[in-house]
């Protein structure tokens, strides 16, 4: 087969990768070189400030297998994902469908939520702190008032994770919320229309017209929750502290791999428990791939 | 194409608006004096740009409290020297360095800052700061004996000085007069044992968990590091192995613990909650170092209530308080060693060092700058303070203190909460004590 590429074809050409050079660009510089580097660094055993690497082959992973806390990591940052998805994803959805009839004052609900997405994660985070506070905070307060026992919110190990989820789920659902409401207005008013011609009720609606119509949606917004979920980082770094007794049992993996790095200045074997987190994600991600055929609709 | 003229326009504009954006951010930061000095350099005819503006000094520093003064002091300094305009970069402790061995990384480690002997053979070994002696030598206001020879000597490596002590510190009793008042007991002094202050810590004990007796926080420096020397045990042996196993850090732990465990002290882990446990009259008495003076000064509840004398010793009459200081340091590759050099000149002499004392910033390192530190404070008898240097204990470290400090505290959580006992907990941070100084 010849090829002959025409001037317009070329133009074409030219003008597709000029416009997509900007955030290709970036991606390259600011993700795709670091992650290679990071990659790279989990072979050595890195010196002070960046000098001095010594080359160690497997020696972080091995290290990284016999590690208990990374084990504790990797529970912790899944059961992490666990509770802040479905349940952040289903109260989004509950308020997105409330939010999307012809209520009063719509526009004022739909800001009230979105001002936690707003809101800077470390500043949240501190107000919380002060209202988990054990001694003094407001829902021990509160708590105290009705004739209930205080709840060592921070502390308790078996509670943290509790605490910590609670706060990140409270601050994403007015994101989650707003891609939903989006989603549902683009359903066609004419099925609904339609199915009430045929006699159908508002809970086979729900199931039959609007569940199908937003699974789009619903499947972009689990998928990206659940790859932030993974990643999670400031509300841990910013309310447990490593000396903490519950410490162990929330420490995430992001947070393990910053301690390592930066605390203990272990950069190569903090690389190696970044590698496992983007392990676990790609298969997750496989895996939520490969199982939307069988419930997101595409049809339009 | 009307349109298209239209966009090119824009753009243009966005750009010019951007560029001159960044051309006139560093007028607007100079000071109406320089800018006189500036404008007049310019119409004495160009050419001259040696003496163009005041160099910048970025000073870094982690303690927000002492950054109040030194805010003050940096105007004078400026006042005194048109020059140099010094630039405060604050951080929190953890972040500082963090921060730090980022810039370190980089290569942008600001002008001047400050050194801790956690982290100070990290810096020394790689070079990270300027060797001061030849500056040192030549000035007529830095002279190395008018300081403690342990902080000079902490701060030395491989026969060079790489930072000045800017202050020491050591380690208080506070406690709540008001509280030992309502429970009739006498305030303490320099005659209480460990057994004294059980026996208080008992009685200033609400059985309701509204006031605990004392604060036995899990805190090194402010907390069983005094305990553990006091009791002849030791943190780290001559010989960079873990002390953690010693009988007698272990028996100066169980005592420590032992406030938790029968309900004397809240459990308390995080470090910014230790404060406030004495601020809101949670705890009567607790240990905290004299850098806490200016903050507890400002609070009203404290000041009004609160008073502080020296530790207690141990019941065979051994006493000791932790003892550190920090120096100042210069970035090797600063732009402007000279300007820095002045700076640092400036708050290591005696004239800096008594205006930091003064401002009760903190215990100058200055021989015979500590009364202009007593006197800074008339609310809290900090004279204490002073006198325990007769026995004070250099805060433990070795190359790698940071990361052993925070791994110790993992295996030592244990003990507070009772997962463990004392013993076991103190033999696991032995154990990852010596794996981590193993690797040194």
């Amino acid at each position: 087969m010849k090829h002959r590429l025409s001037k317009a074809r070329i133009n074409e050409w030219f003008w597709g990768w000029f416009l997509i050079a900007p955030t290709t660009i970036g991606l390259i510089i600011l993700n795709i070189i670091p992650a290679i580097q990071t990659f790279y660094l989990s072979f050595f055993k890195s010196g002070d400030f960046g000098r001095g690497n010594i080359f160690v082959g497997l020696e972080n992973y091995k290290k990284l297998i016999n590690d208990p806390q990374v084990w504790g990591a990797v529970r912790n940052t899944l059961l992490y994902t666990l509770l802040v998805v479905p349940i952040g994803v289903f109260i989004s959805a509950i308020i997105a469908v409330l939010l999307n009839r012809n209520l009063k004052g719509q526009g004022i609900y739909r800001s009230i939520y979105y001002i936690p997405v707003i809101a800077t994660p470390a500043a949240v985070t501190m107000v919380w702190r002060w209202l988990y506070d054990y001694h003094y905070g407001l829902i021990n307060y509160v708590l105290k008032q009705l004739g209930l026992n205080p709840v060592n919110w921070i502390d308790d190990p078996n509670i943290a994770l509790v605490s910590i989820a609670i706060i990140s789920i409270w601050s994403s659902i007015g994101y989650n919320m707003v891609l939903i409401l989006a989603g549902l207005q683009e359903i066609p008013k004419v099925y609904y229309e339609a199915s009430n011609i045929d006699g159908a009720n508002a809970v086979t609606q729900f199931f039959k017209i609007t569940l199908p119509m937003v699974s789009p949606t619903l499947f972009f917004v689990i998928t990206t929750s659940v790859i932030q979920c993974m990643q999670v980082f400031d509300v841990v770094y910013m309310m447990i502290d490593v000396a903490r007794p519950s410490y162990d049992r929330t420490v995430s993996l992001v947070y393990l791999f910053y301690n390592n790095s930066f605390k203990y200045l272990n950069k190569g074997y903090g690389s190696a428990i970044v590698m496992v987190l983007l392990l676990l994600i790609s298969i997750i991600t496989v895996i939520q791939v490969k199982l939307q055929k069988k419930w997101v609709n595409y049809i339009s | 194409m009307k349109k298209q003229l239209f966009s090119v326009i824009l753009v243009i504009a966005l750009l010019l608006a951007t560029l001159t954006g960044c051309g006139s951010a560093p007028a607007t930061t100079d000071t109406p004096t320089t800018q006189q000095t500036s404008s007049s350099n310019n119409t004495s005819g160009g050419g001259n740009t040696t003496t163009a503006g005041p160099v910048t000094i970025t000073y870094g520093l982690w303690d927000s409290n002492q950054a109040v003064g030194f805010e003050k002091m940096a105007q004078e300094f400026t006042a005194a020297n048109p020059d140099i305009k010094i630039e405060i970069q604050l951080n929190g402790w953890s972040d500082y360095w963090t921060a730090l061995d980022a810039a370190a990384t980089a290569g942008t480690l600001p002008d001047t800052f400050w050194m801790h002997s956690n982290n100070f053979y990290r810096y020394a070994s790689n070079e990270m700061m300027m060797p001061l002696d030849s500056y040192i030598a030549s000035s007529d206001k830095i002279d190395l004996k008018n300081y403690p020879e342990g902080l000079v000597s902490m701060y030395n490596f491989n026969g060079k000085q790489w930072c000045i002590p800017k202050d020491f510190d050591t380690i208080g009793l506070w406690y709540n007069k008001t509280m030992f008042d309502e429970a009739g007991l006498a305030y303490p002094d320099e005659t209480w044992t460990w057994d004294d202050l059980y026996e208080a810590a008992k009685k200033l004990t609400k059985p309701d968990g509204s006031q605990y007796g004392f604060l036995a926080a899990m805190h090194n420096q402010e907390g069983f590091y005094n305990f553990i020397y006091q009791n002849g045990g030791t943190v780290i042996t001559p010989d960079k192995k873990s002390g953690y196993d010693d009988p007698k850090t272990i028996e100066a732990m169980e005592y420590w613990v032992k406030f938790v465990k029968e309900g004397l002290s809240p459990q308390i882990f995080g470090d910014p909650e230790r404060a406030p446990a004495m601020e809101n009259g949670l705890c009567a008495m607790g240990f905290f170092g004299s850098w806490n003076l200016s903050g507890f000064a400002a609070n009203e509840y404290m000041s009004k209530n609160f008073d502080v004398t020296v530790l207690p010793a141990s019941p065979s009459g051994g006493r000791a308080s932790i003892y550190n200081g920090l120096g100042y340091a210069i970035a090797p590759n600063t732009k402007n060693a000279d300007a820095a050099w002045r700076w640092v000149e400036y708050l290591a002499s005696k004239e800096g060092q008594l205006r930091q004392a003064e401002l009760g910033v903190a215990i100058s390192a200055y021989i015979g700058t500590a009364d202009a530190w007593v006197n800074s404070n008339k609310t809290f008898h900090i004279g204490c303070f002073i006198d325990m240097l007769d026995y004070a204990v250099i805060r433990p470290y070795s190359n790698t203190t940071s990361t052993w400090e925070d791994k110790t505290y993992e295996a030592l959580r244990g003990a507070f909460t009772g997962e463990k006992t004392v013993e076991q907990a103190c033999r696991d941070a032995a154990r990852v004590m010596n794996e981590i100084l193993a690797q040194e």
